[in-house]
């Protein structure tokens, strides 16, 4: 609900295992062998029920490579955990499936490898579910139920398939804490995370961890060794409950966001300046940001006194659930099309706003896509694309106007001027474009005298331009002009001396 | 002038000397009796830009000035930068004088030192310019040696071109010379020589590759020609920004036939080039009757092809407006620039600031200064990457802001009290009223603060979380308990 940085001081990294560790690592096993096979052992016994609902992910994928989004990506697999819940179906991480192009699971006293597919992904909260067609598969297995929130101190259980090892792992710990993280798949969501102290490590990513039972949590992220000691992360049943209840009607709608920032309301001379009651309620509204849900219900400057009824208190929480929770909560239980209704001062007057949860998140283009195409176009061996997290992460340019613009596109509403920023990403040298290669990392402003808008504005501008394509980037500099004749001179020789498979291509 | 900033500058800024090890001793080296140098020690002192009422610890350079008709010494701008304290030190006698800084040029690296004492350096003699030089050429340099002896090493001038100078807010001209230096006391400035004349003065030498970058006779003569006119010295500009037309297909769009021509891409309000009519999309063929080639440079007769910005930066006061032939989409035009200088501070975020301590304003624990690149340069050589980025933009891309944007005012820092209890994460947010008033400058925010609305101060920022109240009685009453804790001699500097 309020701005989502990343917080913290470390990397929160994803925890599925990546066979990246080559022969040393079949070493290690040797090595190990006879330990981890009487662990193993000893953890059968106790884990006996679970171990019918354990399954183990592989999954070969593809990640574009936005450097050149013409070709499909690299192929490299991985595998995570997962666990087997009521209607055939099974749970895991977002993160174990992205970019999946095969998947297939196994479970525990059961020879066969089976073909799965996905048939829902939730990259915001980092949640998937798939299914297995071979009946087969099924047979045998028992799914777990979902618990409740653990409480604080109390002693859960990891199960998955971490690194050390080809059997099911499991680990203990207690609970550390309940709060609001960042999700790091995503990179730009938080959501209710629970901490425990359980060792968990690559591969538990998808995991069940379990107290009494039931799940209380999927294993997901937690900090490298270096950063901090026994922190890991789970996503709590409230998250799951509410990815299980947005896929019902058999689309994922992803979260509803209010969009906007607020602040805690601690300086007594704003609270009279604002003619806050001194009942210690209330928040401040810093930004409403625009193309969000709140545009034009919420002001910059109102106050917020209650969220659904319940009161907020001067430090943003509300009651649930029997404790002081981020108020962001409510509106994280909610659904598109739902109401969130607050009470609002506003002027000296108190007022009620509802607030309908109809809008896609502003902060979309923020955040890292998955199961996407890059989108580009190569015109005269320039290669123009969409700005996006994938394609920051990639070129990582050092373009100042370029970054301000990535990193200001909510919070100035730059999207209001234009709603997709089309960047020069690369220039395929070659004589058509021999001195463009200084104009690389601009953001194109105009085409032949017409406003880029979107990278469909940018490939009708090309198709339509006459003897000369013009065209101009953002701030000060000289406009690069691209003779006709001599594009399409260059086309079949830049395609074949780069490899291009295709121009371009305009759908995710 | 983007072009020549690409070039690579040698050197580390603001060293304290010109030397790393290695350099190899040459027998070539000589003993020079009696040249007309001195060692200038000069105690310098910055302030803090996290808290701009305090300075940071002094330090002091070290060089050799060049005296030069009129008695005066002339090093370069940086030896002095900030300076708290400047003295002339005879090599042979090491009698020392204080002197005071008559004339300084940031721009150019450029200060004239007069001794206090008049009379003082009068048995040394002077220096007379020598501009002619050529690439090829060979030179003299002379430093001090720790028993008072003046050594001179030979040199070699390599490259005469327009590049960067240590500010990179102006390309000028300057030589490069190739010589085995040694590292000897007072040499953060050194005299350059042929023949008993002045050449030039060092001001960056790279001891890996014995390259050393010099200010010539000719930005000297004109700097000297500005401070014994006026006391405003400042290089000429015209104020306009410009690409190179090196793509044949840029040109046939742009209906070149002849060749050569530089694209002008921006024109600064306000500018010399504006006056003269300039306009963005314009191609200067020539200027002050010399063709400009694709870019950028024109045949000077003694310095070979450089960047004719060069004819606008030794323009003088009193000369000739320069007569421009313009390439226009409508048809052939000529405009006349008469450029002069540009006064930095008006700019809404400053190039630079030395010897001025920089103007802050705290209202209620609330530091308010105003933007400069003095600023962000705090961060380190990487500053443009790791200063807040909203201040970065706003410094590089200021010529885009509206005309009477005015001076750039922020939250710099919040220093916690009873008064900003909720705020102590507030930071680098730009003001854009205070009390209803808009902001432009910190006189505004000080005139605006003096009337606080119904026993409020009210500030509003361009950005989240935009508007913030304090109690204008108690922030009035804990001004001296606020003085008292941070130690803050004035709660503002206008």
């Amino acid at each position: 609900m309020a701005r989502c940085g990343r917080a913290g001081t470390g990397r929160l990294g994803i925890l599925v295992a990546r066979p990246a560790f080559g022969g040393s690592f079949r070493g290690m096993i040797r090595w190990a062998f006879l330990l981890v096979a009487f662990l193993a052992f000893a953890g059968r016994s106790s884990a006996a029920p679970v171990s019918k609902s354990l399954v183990r992910i592989e999954a070969t994928f593809q990640e574009p490579d936005y450097t050149q989004p013409w070709t499909g990506g690299r192929v490299s697999s991985a595998s995570g955990s997962g666990f087997v819940i009521d209607g055939n179906r099974i749970l895991t991480n977002a993160h174990v499936v992205s970019n999946a192009r095969y998947l297939t699971v196994a479970k525990e006293g059961d020879p066969g490898i089976y073909k799965a597919r996905v048939l829902h992904v939730a990259h915001d909260c980092d949640l998937a579910m798939l299914t297995v067609d071979d009946p087969k598969f099924f047979r045998g297995t028992s799914p777990l139920n979902l618990g409740g929130i653990p409480a604080i101190e109390s002693t859960v259980s990891v199960y998955g398939y971490p690194i050390g090892g080809d059997r099911l792992s499991v680990t203990r710990g207690i609970v550390s804490r309940i709060d609001f993280q960042p999700y790091s798949h995503s990179g730009m969501d938080a959501h209710l995370t629970i901490q425990i102290d359980a060792a968990i490590n690559p591969g538990n990513s998808g995991g069940p961890v379990l107290q009494d039972g039931k799940v209380v949590g999927v294993a997901f992220q937690g900090y490298s060794g270096d950063v901090a000691q026994n922190v890991g992360y789970m996503i709590p049943t409230p998250v799951i409950n509410r990815f299980l209840e947005d896929v019902k009607d058999g689309t994922y709608d992803r979260y509803m966001d209010i969009a906007i920032s607020y602040h805690t309301l601690n300086n007594p001379a704003m609270r009279r300046a604002l003619g806050v009651p001194g009942d210690d309620r209330g928040v401040y509204v810093g930004q409403v940001y625009g193309a969000g849900a709140s545009d034009g219900h919420l002001k910059a400057g109102d106050v917020l006194l209650s969220i659904d009824g319940l009161p907020i208190s001067s430090d943003g929480s509300v009651p649930m659930d029997g404790e002081q929770i981020e108020m962001a909560e409510v509106v994280e239980r909610k659904f598109k099309g739902d109401l969130v209704t607050f009470e609002v001062l506003r002027d000296g007057a108190t007022l009620s706003v509802k607030v309908p949860l109809d809008r896609s998140w502003p902060f979309a283009m923020q955040a890292n896509a998955y199961d996407e195409k890059p989108r580009f176009v190569v015109y005269g061996g320039l290669v123009f694309q969409p700005v996006d997290a994938n394609f920051m992460n990639a070129h990582a340019p050092d373009d100042l106007r370029l970054r301000y613009t990535f990193d200001h596109f909510v919070v100035h509403e730059l999207h209001k001027e234009r709603p997709e920023i089309v960047v020069l990403s690369n220039v395929l040298a070659d004589p058509v474009n021999a001195y463009a290669s200084e104009m690389r990392h601009g953001i194109v402003d105009k085409v032949n005298g017409r406003k880029i808008s979107d990278l469909r504005d940018l490939v009708k501008a090309l198709d339509e331009s006459g003897e000369f394509t013009v065209i101009e980037m953002l701030g000060p500099g000289r406009p690069i002009v691209l003779e006709r004749k001599m594009v399409e001179a260059a086309r079949e020789r830049i395609m074949s001396r780069y490899g291009i498979t295709t121009e371009r291509n305009l759908d995710p | 002038m983007k072009k020549a900033l690409t070039q690579c500058a040698l050197g580390v800024l603001g060293a304290a000397t010109l030397f790393g090890a290695g350099a190899r001793p040459s027998a070539e080296v000589k003993i020079t009796k009696g040249a007309p140098v001195v060692r200038v020690n000069s105690t310098n002192q910055s302030y803090d830009a996290a808290r701009p009422w305090a300075k940071k610890p002094h330090y002091t350079r070290r060089g050799t000035g060049a005296i030069v008709t009129g008695g005066d010494v002339l090093v370069t701008a940086e030896l002095v930068a900030d300076h708290t304290y400047a003295e002339l030190e005879k090599p042979a006698t090491a009698a020392k004088c204080p002197a005071t800084v008559v004339a300084v040029d940031y721009e150019a690296n450029l200060a004239l030192l007069r001794p206090a004492e008049a009379g003082f350096l009068e048995d040394l003699g002077t220096f007379k310019l020598d501009g002619s030089v050529r690439v090829g050429d060979s030179a003299e340099i002379l430093q001090v040696e720790n028993n008072g002896e003046i050594v001179s090493t030979p040199a070699k001038i390599t490259t005469i071109s327009v590049s960067p100078y240590p500010l990179e807010s102006l390309p000028l001209l300057s030589f490069r010379l190739s010589s085995p230096l040694q590292s000897r006391d007072s040499s953060f400035v050194l005299p350059a020589v042929r023949g008993g004349h002045l050449l030039g003065l060092l001001m960056r030498y790279d001891a890996r590759s014995q390259t050393a970058e010099v200010v010539p006779g000719q930005i000297i003569e004109s700097f000297l020609a500005r401070a014994a006119g006026n006391g405003n010295p400042g290089v000429p500009r015209a104020g306009f920004s410009f690409a190179s037309t090196r793509d044949p297909q840029l040109r046939t769009f742009l209906g070149l036939q002849s060749p050569g021509g530089v694209l002008v891409t921006e024109v600064l309000p306000d500018s010399a080039a504006e006056a003269a009519g300039l306009r963005r999309g314009d191609v200067i063929l020539s200027l002050g009757g010399k063709p400009i080639d694709q870019d950028g440079l024109y045949a000077d007769p003694q310095f070979g092809k450089i960047l004719f910005t060069h004819l606008i930066a030794s323009f003088r006061q009193g000369d000739e407006p320069l007569d421009v032939t313009i390439h226009r989409k409508e048809g052939p035009a000529t405009a006349a620039i008469t450029p002069r200088p540009a006064d930095p501070s008006t700019q809404a975020s400053p190039p630079y600031h030395f010897d001025q301590a920089p103007r802050y304003f705290i209202l209620g624990g609330l530091v308010f200064q105003e933007l400069s690149r003095s600023f962000l340069r705090e961060w380190g050589n990487n500053w443009r990457k790791t200063a807040p980025q909203r201040l970065v933009y706003l410094d590089a891309f200021q010529s885009e802001l509206p005309p009477d944007r005015g001076k750039i005012v922020f939250l710099s820092a919040v220093l916690p009290s009873d008064e900003t209890m909720g705020y102590e994460n507030l930071e680098n947010l730009v003001v854009t009223t205070v009390n209803g008033k808009s902001i432009k400058s910190l006189a505004d925010l000080a005139a605006a603060a003096a009337a606080p609305l119904d026993g409020f101060h009210k500030i509003e920022f361009d950005e989240d979380p935009g508007t913030i109240f304090l109690d204008a009685g108690k922030v009035e009453e804990q001004k001296p308990a606020l003085a008292r804790d941070y130690g803050i001699p004035s709660m503002e500097r206008l």
